[in-house]
């Protein structure tokens, strides 16, 4: 064993603490690369929230279709894709607590806390890097639906919005269940602490019924559903606004209102709550 | 307000009812090493969390390299290191990314933080594991990689809570080097034990902490004077000599007969004394001069053991009767 040497000149404290946009920018980019490189490794989260979705795409392209009918000139299959592809989004999400539990378990929260980089570093680059695999999915997720027969009929502007919104809402709900991890911290709790809220939302939403075909106690629940926003966005941008006003009784501009609207109240206030959560011992 | 070192005033934390702290107060000049000895539960790890801004006290005071841990927390995290009492390590990364991470994070250039990631293997002995992930490493092994994390930005101020706990003797001896070496080139260490023999051997000074408190100060020599200095232990050829000897030894020391442990039957005579080796040398002279002759003698002092149990009334493993039940938190945000 050697002795350590000298430390390479290293910076002054002032200038290691202070904290400019570019640097505050590299450090969320190293935090998200470490967390693509552990993905990378764990093959068995990309699995499990592929899989499901594409297990519920079989279901609903070829059980449900054919005995479900909607009228309205609309397959039961083109209706519920979308919902489907929102709802994989939810699984998808959940997997950003159960790392932020896992980082708070391993001691590497502390590691971070003590390093002079920004406080919203960690979180945003746990944003950052599970918005890329959301992404990832979303794209395999669309080709699966194109697989069992799914029509974009809005063309591939359309699809392509379709990926954005899907994205989005994954994003939002990353920092929801970013939250969750840090209050909960421990992995094992994080999923049914994420699930109980959110399930009843997806069944109270849009997702497998025309909110004017739900039962009448629930409907204005799913009026004001963000999860039936989101539905509702994705599922006008993939089949056209004629289509959605047919089935949804709103327009895809008022669809997309809504969700934007629901996406900053979501992000803005579980983003802050996280951070809130992480800078407090 | 303090220009270097770490300065601790009277901090006080509470967790619920419970007053973990209860006005800590302790000083660490710039380049030396202090330690915190302290039993389980006496208040360590809450210490170094206030003082590597990972938690707020609720009164009292603490500077970090002159910056003040509440006002300044951004620029204690720029001068300190710190190795927790539990590993923090990414169990998915190779050793060489963890420490890669950190030194970028810890505002190293890339190169620079590869650089630096190379030599602290080597200095920690894991360069042939650096590109293993970490989840194959021993528990040895996690905590040098640990350490050498703490230590890519080769911080002014490092914090070390428990750094051999559980490690076998091996890996205890070389973090003992690599605490020595770091001594060496001026890093201020505070380092926490609840061994005597790791304070004795790595601290400059050592402050004793027991239910929150700060009940005893100084150097490993002082706190064992402070116990009752030493003894002098003679055993003598002719065993018929011990009254004469005891005679001779408590007029050169100038203590009362009743101080001294006289045993006729192994003919041996114990005299308390202030100064160290000295007096062994006082010992041989005041008895050779009346032709006494001295088959064996030597110096005892008290251990640091000793000190513990005296200054603390309980030995070292004893959790405090009024502490909370609490599963170890892994990390300081758990267990709220
Ligand atoms: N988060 C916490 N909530 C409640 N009690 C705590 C918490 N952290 C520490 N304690 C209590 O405070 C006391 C000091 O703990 P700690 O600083 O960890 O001691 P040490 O590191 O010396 O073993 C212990 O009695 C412990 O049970
Ligand atoms: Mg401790």
């Amino acid at each position: 064993m050697t002795t350590l040497s000298q430390p390479i000149a290293f910076p002054t404290a002032e200038e290691r603490a202070a904290l400019p946009p570019r640097r505050v920018l590299g450090d969320i980019t190293i935090l998200a690369q470490r967390n693509l490189r552990r993905l990378l490794r764990n093959t068995g989260l990309i699995v499990f929230s592929t899989i499901q979705p594409l297990m519920q795409l079989i279901l609903f392209a070829y059980v449900f279709t054919s005995v479900v009918d909607l009228g309205e000139g609309i397959s039961y299959k083109d209706f519920v894709v979308p919902a489907v592809l929102v709802q994989s989004m939810t699984f998808s999400a959940m997997g950003s607590g159960v790392g932020i539990a896992y980082d708070l378990q391993s001691g590497m929260i502390d590691r971070f806390r003590v390093l002079p980089i920004a406080r919203s570093a960690f979180l945003v680059g746990r944003i950052v890097s599970d918005s890329l695999r959301l992404g990832l999915q979303s794209i395999l997720l669309v080709a699966a639906s194109l697989a069992i027969g799914f029509h974009f009929q809005n063309g591939f502007v359309g699809a392509v919005g379709m990926i954005v919104v899907l994205v989005l809402f994954g994003m939002a709900l990353t920092a929801f269940s970013a939250w969750i991890g840090l209050a909960v911290g421990d992995p094992e709790s994080v999923q049914p602490a994420v699930f109980i809220p959110v399930l009843p939302l997806v069944f109270t939403s849009s997702a497998f019924a025309p909110v004017s075909r739900l039962p009448e106690w629930m409907q204005p629940v799913a009026y004001v559903n963000p999860i039936t926003a989101a539905i509702d966005a994705a599922r006008g941008l993939a089949l056209g606004n004629d289509t959605l006003e047919r089935v949804s009784d709103v327009s895809l501009t008022t669809s997309l209102l809504q969700f934007a609207a629901w996406w900053v109240a979501i992000v803005v206030v579980f983003t802050w709550l996280a951070v809130r959560r992480y800078r407090r011992g | 307000m303090p220009q270097s070192g770490v300065v601790v005033e009277g901090l006080v934390k509470r967790f619920g009812s419970f007053e973990a702290l209860r006005g800590v107060d302790f000083a660490v000049a710039e380049g030396t090493v202090v330690g915190l000895l302290g039993p389980n539960g006496a208040g360590k790890t809450t210490t170094i969390n206030i003082l590597t801004t990972l938690l707020p006290a609720d009164s009292g005071r603490a500077w970090v390299a002159g910056y003040d841990v509440e006002r300044q927390p951004q620029l204690v995290r720029s001068v300190i290191g710190l190795t927790g009492q539990y590993s923090a390590v990414d169990e998915d990364l190779t050793g060489r990314e963890n420490l890669v991470l950190v030194g970028r994070l810890g505002r190293l250039g890339k190169s620079a933080a590869r650089e630096r990631a190379g030599e602290l293997l080597d200095v920690f002995d894991l360069t042939e594991a650096g590109d293993r992930l970490l989840r194959t490493y021993s528990g040895g092994m996690r905590r040098r990689l640990d350490l050498a994390a703490s230590l890519m930005v080769a911080p002014q101020v490092l914090f070390l809570d428990e750094p051999t706990t559980g490690l076998d003797p091996r890996s205890r001896l070389q973090l003992w080097e690599v605490i020595g070496g770091l001594r060496s080139v001026g890093t201020t260490i505070v380092l926490t034990t609840q061994y005597m023999e790791e304070a004795d051997q790595l601290a400059d000074r050592i402050s004793v902490i027991d239910g929150g408190r700060i009940i005893a100060e100084g150097t490993a020599d002082e706190l064992k004077t402070r116990v009752g200095g030493n003894v002098v232990h003679l055993t003598l050829c002719d065993r018929t000599a011990t009254s004469k000897a005891a005679d001779l030894l408590a007029r050169a020391f100038a203590v009362a007969h009743g101080e001294l442990v006289v045993d006729d039957d192994l003919g041996t005579v114990q005299v308390p004394v202030a100064e160290g080796s000295a007096a062994l040398v006082e010992a041989v002279r005041a008895l050779d001069g009346e032709g006494v002759e001295v088959a064996d003698l030597g110096l005892r002092r008290p251990s640091l053991d000793d000190v513990f149990l005296c200054l603390t009334g309980h030995i070292a493993d004893e959790p405090r009767p009024d502490a909370p039940m609490l599963r170890r938190p892994r990390s300081s945000m758990r267990g709220r």
